[in-house]
């Protein structure tokens, strides 16, 4: 199993962009990319060549569904997982979302110091 | 350096930021809800942007630290959402979602800290518990105002309306504060107030008159507290403390002493039914022990058993000065008036006739119980604070300095002194330093851990002992507290002032855990701050002390 090293982030709230890059920096040690929308993510996905997405659900313009369905149509993403961020939590969503082809669900808010386990985590069972 | 705390130091920078962007995002919020209120026909974008704000809040906060107010706008996000998604939008339903916005700023303090150096067991109890909710219903927007703002900084999260249909019928408020003024008590008769039950969160009026009659109808309303304009806020919010008090002392503890177990097993039955403690007591030898052991609210007597007389026994607990305020009532098929007084001259408190019907011996243990409760509180604390007096508090630094010693966790003592306090008693008068002494008290009590022990030391000095919290953490936390006194507005001839604290703490915490003097150490401490220009908190981090 190779190891996690490069995730993007595509996420339009800058704050929260920035806490989730910090964690994933220092405490994971991966390495990341920031995206602020969509657009930007699917224009930049190639050059990066992430290990792993993690992808906001609510964004103006093109929302994570919309994104994610962008991004499955893309070389470069197969075999690539995609997790989404979410404020919202109920069951219901989370298994939609798993339907749509995420391969997890990462709730808002969430701890700074263990984003990296959850995401370690997830990648791990998509190995396993 | 380690990850958490490298962690914590970024962590610290975004959090600044965040808290700048956090100011922004509630005005705008505000301003959309002022918006809609104005102009509700027009709202489905702005509704709109509120959810899409709301949302993004719901999301962020809670990973600053600020939970309580993340899970809020979800709340709310899912009530613009639903209102969103209707057919046709409820009014009463849009107008509660707005005038639930401004409520949202109060939440921004009651963020957990989270400087990486702050030790878990630090951290305050009062930004961990639920904020009591409290509902302002007030025409005056001044007032509202300033209201909100002072119960914000006592640590309660506040709602406020302007009049009675904005309250949603859904809406869980702890307690309700009414302005009757200018319709007057003329409201407190509409619905909900003339339909309160027992359980409905306790009432309080304000009111501009200051009559008799005025009063009866408040407490015919339900009121638990009549508070005259201009109002006394400190004192508001120490009635209020006291009703949430009184609902939450833990349940009463009745201690029935009757040879007659089955009797007595029934008693236990009806009292334990009502929430009620309760303990027999069979062999009246044994009295004493129990008394000590499980320290009774009220003691129900049996008059006669084979070898011991009642009122003998009521007379053996008034014997120690620590019963002395114990209801004693007895419990007798003694019909006879003058054998029932006899008995009551010699102690006791009162006489409950068997047979005794549910109802009767419920109320009558109840309302000694309370009675009681109300008296000792009294007692044992500083009337004007409620906090404990000078000799009690000195008592605990003791034991919390030999808990420390034993147990080998560090902890601190704290003496603050409120700043120029003479000049305020002098300009304004005996009465406004009384409200900023019950200020001060509220505020601390309010903002330190239940753990923690708090007294009034002397005029306007107080005393804090924080166990198992270093002298790093008690600056912190005594840090926010200074912080929120200077916000906190005092009101002296309609016009608002300011005062402020100096703070000195000592403690006691590895390697020396030393303990001498730690009371002295601390009045050292609080005298350097004073020198150093008062309004600021002086502890062993800011170097060695000269002497």
């Amino acid at each position: 199993m190779s190891k996690l090293e490069r995730i993007m982030h595509i996420e339009d709230d800058l704050s929260i962009q920035e806490v989730a890059r910090v964690a994933l920096e220092i405490v994971g040690g991966f390495t990341v990319k920031s995206c602020e929308s969509g657009s930007q993510g699917l224009a930049e996905v190639a050059d990066f060549n992430p290990q792993l997405v993690l992808l906001d659900v609510m964004m103006p313009g093109m929302d994570g569904p919309q994104t994610l369905a962008e991004l499955q149509k893309l070389p470069c993403m197969t075999g690539v997982p995609v997790v989404f961020m979410t404020a919202k939590a109920q069951t219901q969503e989370v298994s939609s979302y798993r339907e749509l082809g995420a391969a997890g669900v990462i709730i808002k808010p969430f701890d700074p110091m263990t984003l990296s386990e959850q995401i370690i985590e997830i990648w791990n069972q998509m190995h396993a | 350096m380690p990850k958490s705390k490298q962690l914590g130091t970024q962590l610290a920078a975004l959090d600044a930021r965040f808290r700048e962007r956090l100011k922004g995002d509630l005005q705008a919020l505000e301003t959309l809800a002022s918006q809609l209120q104005e102009k509700p026909e027009t709202g489905s974008n702005l509704l709109t942007e509120m959810r899409d704000r709301l949302h993004k809040l719901a999301g962020s906060a809670g990973t600053f630290g600020y939970a309580e107010l993340g899970s809020r706008c979800r709340e709310l996000e899912e009530k613009a959402r639903i209102q969103m998604a209707a057919d046709n939008p409820d009014h009463a339903t849009m107008m509660a979602l707005c005038s639930a916005i401004p409520s949202l700023r109060s939440l921004q303090q009651s963020r957990l800290t989270k400087e990486p150096e702050l030790e878990p067991q630090a951290k305050t109890d009062a930004a961990l518990v639920d904020r009591r909710h409290i509902g302002l219903l007030i025409q005056d927007t001044a007032l509202g105002l300033q209201m909100s703002h002072t119960l914000t900084s006592f640590g309660y999260r506040i709602s406020l309306y302007k009049k009675q249909p904005e309250i949603a019928p859904d809406t869980k408020l702890d307690a309700l504060i009414v302005d009757t003024s200018p319709q007057g008590y003329n409201m407190l008769q509409s619905a909900p107030f003339a339909e309160r039950g027992v359980n409905a969160p306790p009432l309080l009026v304000i009111s501009s008159q200051d009559s008799f009659i005025s009063r009866l109808q408040a407490v015919r309303a339900g009121a638990r507290g009549y508070f005259t304009k201009p109002v006394d806020l400190p004192a508001l919010e120490s009635r209020l403390e006291r009703c949430f008090n009184t609902h939450q002392g833990g349940p009463f503890r009745v201690l029935i002493v009757d040879d007659d177990t089955d009797l007595a097993a029934r008693y236990k039955l009806v009292l334990s039914n009502a929430g009620m403690l309760v303990d027999i007591n069979s062999e009246p030898n044994l009295l004493l022990e129990k008394m000590h052991t499980f320290s009774p609210d009220v003691v129900l007597m049996d008059i006669s058993m084979p070898e011991y007389s009642g009122p003998e026994l009521a007379q053996v607990i008034r014997l120690n000065d620590d019963w002395l305020r114990i209801p004693i009532v007895y419990l007798s098929a003694e019909t006879n008036a003058e054998r029932q007084m006899s008995a009551l001259l010699k102690a006791g408190d009162d006489f409950i006739t068997k047979p005794i019907s549910d109802s009767a011996l419920l109320t009558t243990v109840y309302a000694r119980a309370q009675r009681a409760r109300m008296v000792s509180e009294a007692l044992a604390r500083d009337s004007l604070t409620g906090l404990l007096k000078h000799a009690d508090i000195k008592e605990q630094v003791d034991i919390e300095i030999e808990r420390a010693k034993r147990c080998e966790q560090p902890m601190s003592v704290v003496m603050i002194d409120i700043d120029h306090f003479k000049k305020v008693n002098d300009e304004y008068g005996h009465a406004v330093g009384d409200s900023v002494i019950r200020g001060l008290s509220n505020l601390l009590r309010q903002r330190l851990r239940k753990v923690d022990r708090l007294g009034r030391y002397g005029g306007e000095e107080f005393v804090a002992v924080l166990p198992n919290c270093g002298t790093r953490d008690a600056w912190l936390i005594l840090e926010e507290i200074r912080q929120a006194f200077n916000t906190l507005a005092f009101t002296a001839n309609n016009q608002p002032f300011f005062c402020s604290f100096s703070a000195g703490i000592s403690g006691c915490e590895g390697p020396t855990w030393d303990t001498r003097d730690l009371l002295g150490k601390a009045d050292k401490r609080l005298y350097v701050a004073k020198h150093a220009g008062r309004n600021c908190i002086s502890g062993p981090q800011d170097g060695p002390q000269k002497s």
